[in-house]
């Protein structure tokens, strides 16, 4: 039965239906996004447009990262926020010190890498909510140790003094490029031993560890990876705002951001988390714009309804639209 | 430190315990029944708050009253949230991801419908209470902490009343114990569910009105609380009353001591180191750790 529930999520390039269609959904229609994304600075749609889908490909970079620990392994996160923020403060300080920023935000990477071990380490061993409750707590109380530490300017925040010329599709291209190893990794992660792994964990731990599989190592390691990729794109916006601080990047509705994405397009599946990101990434501007005061009642209520009506977001409902359109087709055929 | 100054910390440390313990028993009993881990529970608390704020300020209603008159308005509100909405997700003896997104999406719309109907200004619930003072020759002691800390504990041993005297009250135990034989002795498990949650949110309700009489508040207020009374209940090993009782005072008294060789602004962050803590050393909770020394003895 979790088996089928794993498929059931899996992206759309699964057994059935035609091979052409399959092949179309999983190799094509990636490559054409890509090279339409590569081509929007080349258009010149004006530099609030390109601004707005930087965001969204760091959000899917930040939305991908989450997935992995929270969709694969099924491990829920609500402290993304806190590597995110250690991302861009890693790599605020690394480009003050006058390293290259590719360098920068592999240090961010790896100081987010670091910092997951220590949420980890003493969660991961217990089965049970400990994981996400603890996540909670740290993402307020690193929020509240970086509001006090003296050389990061504390609460007033924190400037970056970036000597090239701003150039802003060069941070477009880099996004762009991140966004596109995230779901790179993705793939990789669930076509591995260690994708199949975290599947048995999400499952059944027990079960999974009577197989050989260790439980810990591998929400560690992937717990890690993660949260890696969201610490890139923390740096990746850093380098974009010049100026960060604890409530912009360590704030905790960064973290419910990050969670809302790939639950909104497809929890657990590979492209769901990208198609979250440009959903939520597009439309949150405009929401917030819109209803100031209500924004995130309406992304709470959107989660309540996912949760009770489609909890495979935007890809089961997909999933669901093509199902009915085969069967109708079939139907077609045989009279 | 003279003796008097440790006495003084000593009992605002005690007092702050009975609060904090009315605030988590909530959350052990959704959890315990349930196994939910009620995340919605911060917004309860505000919700709490801001209805024994009204009360008082509309209608005159003395602040302790309006925390009774909270017990059975919350008691429904938790019931009604149960059917709408908490009835329609699976259980299973862990915690599921759906059970905690869910109220992860309550406490966000309960929280912005605060934001939505009162603003994000800080509110304070203020009576000729709130500024008098106890003295005992060295100690003293403010007379709303005192009150606050009588009406918590009264709550808590009625609670206690109802689990060991009445048939819901067996039900629950019966239920954190072992589901399936709770069942098979006639335990009606939805209703017992349904119950349980509205309790719970009851006592999430008062407790917000209890904290609204100590602290300023606004609609983001419950989220520091809830992490605290997650750290109770891990520290009490998540379903046990007594468990509760024990972790509020460890809380309560790391969080007022800490003061003593920590800046104050670090304080929010003790709450989560000590749960850290507990989690590497403790990891069933002091309740694991009881029933270690009678497997033992």
């Amino acid at each position: 039965m979790g088996q089928e529930a794993a498929v059931g999520v899996k992206d759309g390039g699964g057994n059935a239906g035609s091979s052409s269609v399959s092949r179309f959904v999983s190799v094509v229609a990636p490559l054409l996004l890509l090279a339409s994304l590569a081509a929007v600075p080349l258009v010149g749609p004006g530099p609030n447009i390109v601004r707005l889908l930087f965001m969204t490909l760091t959000l899917v970079t930040a939305s991908v990262g989450w997935n992995l620990i929270g969709g694969f392994a099924g491990q829920i996160s609500f402290g993304f926020a806190v590597f995110y923020g250690l991302g861009a403060y890693t790599t605020a300080l690394s480009i003050n010190g006058g390293i290259p920023p590719a360098i920068a935000f592999l240090l961010g990477a790896v100081v987010a890498a670091v910092a997951s071990l220590l949420i980890g380490l003493p969660t991961f061993r217990l089965k049970g909510p400990y994981f996400a409750i603890a996540t909670i707590g740290v993402s307020e109380a690193v929020r509240v140790v970086m509001m006090n530490v003296p050389f990061t300017g504390g609460a007033s925040g924190y400037r970056i003094i970036d000597k090239t010329r701003f150039v802003q599709s060069h941070h477009y291209y880099t996004a762009l490029v991140l966004a596109a190893l995230a779901v790179g990794i993705s793939i990789l992660v669930r076509r591995s031993k260690l994708g199949l792994a975290l599947t048995a964990i999400r499952e059944d731990q027990d079960a999974a560890s009577d197989l050989g599989v260790n439980p810990f190592i591998a929400k560690l390691a992937v717990h890690a990876l993660a949260a890696a990729l969201a610490a890139a794109a923390g740096g990746v916006y850093a380098r974009y705002s010049l100026f960060i601080d604890p409530d912009g990047v360590f704030a905790f509705r960064n973290g419910i951001a990050i969670l809302l994405m790939p639950i909104i397009g497809g929890v657990g599946t590979i492209w769901g988390p990208v198609i979250g990101a440009f959903v939520y990434g597009l439309i949150h501007e405009e929401v917030v714009a819109n209803f100031p005061q209500a924004h995130l009642l309406i992304f709470g209520s959107l989660l309540i309804l996912i949760i009770l009506f489609e909890p495979g977001g935007v890809m089961g409902l997909l999933q669901k639209f093509l199902r009915f359109v085969r069967a109708r087709s079939s139907v077609g055929s045989h009279s | 430190m003279s003796a008097a100054d440790f006495l003084n910390l000593f009992i605002a440390a005690v007092l702050l315990a009975g609060v904090y313990a009315a605030m988590s028993v909530g959350m052990t009993i959704i959890y315990g029944v349930m196994k939910i881990v009620n995340l919605a529970h911060a917004g309860f608390l505000m919700l709490g708050a801001y209805f024994v704020f009204e009360a008082y300020d509309r209608f005159k209603i003395d602040p302790l009253l309006g925390v009774l008159l909270a017990f059975p308005v919350f008691f429904l509100l938790g019931m009604g949230v149960h059917w709408l909405l908490v009835r329609r997700i699976a259980t299973s003896d862990q915690p599921t991801l759906t059970s905690l997104l869910l109220l992860f999406g309550v406490w966000l719309v309960l929280q912005n419908l605060g934001y939505l109907i009162w603003g994000n200004s800080d509110r304070a619930i203020l009576t000729p209470r709130t500024l008098s003072s106890i003295e005992i020759g060295p100690i003293s002691f403010p007379t709303i902490r005192l009150a606050v800390f009588v009406v918590a504990v009264a709550s808590l041993v009625g609670l206690e009343f109802v689990l060991h005297k009445t048939w819901f009250g067996r039900s629950v135990r019966a239920l954190m114990q072992n589901k399936e034989a709770g069942q098979i002795v006639g335990v009606n498990v939805n209703r017992t569910a349904q119950i349980a949650f509205g309790v719970g949110i009851a006592f999430a309700g008062a407790a917000g009105g209890l904290l609204a009489m100590l602290y300023s508040f606004n609609p983001d207020f419950g989220a520091s609380f809830q992490l605290r009374a997650f750290v109770i209940i891990v520290l009490g090993g998540l379903e046990s009353f007594g468990g509760v009782a024990v972790g509020s005072l460890i809380l309560a008294l790391a969080e007022t001591f800490v003061i003593l060789i920590l800046p104050a602004s670090y304080q929010p962050a003790i709450a989560f180191s000590l749960l850290v803590v507990a989690l590497i050393v403790l990891p069933e909770g002091i309740a694991g750790l009881w029933a270690k020394r009678r497997r033992w003895a």
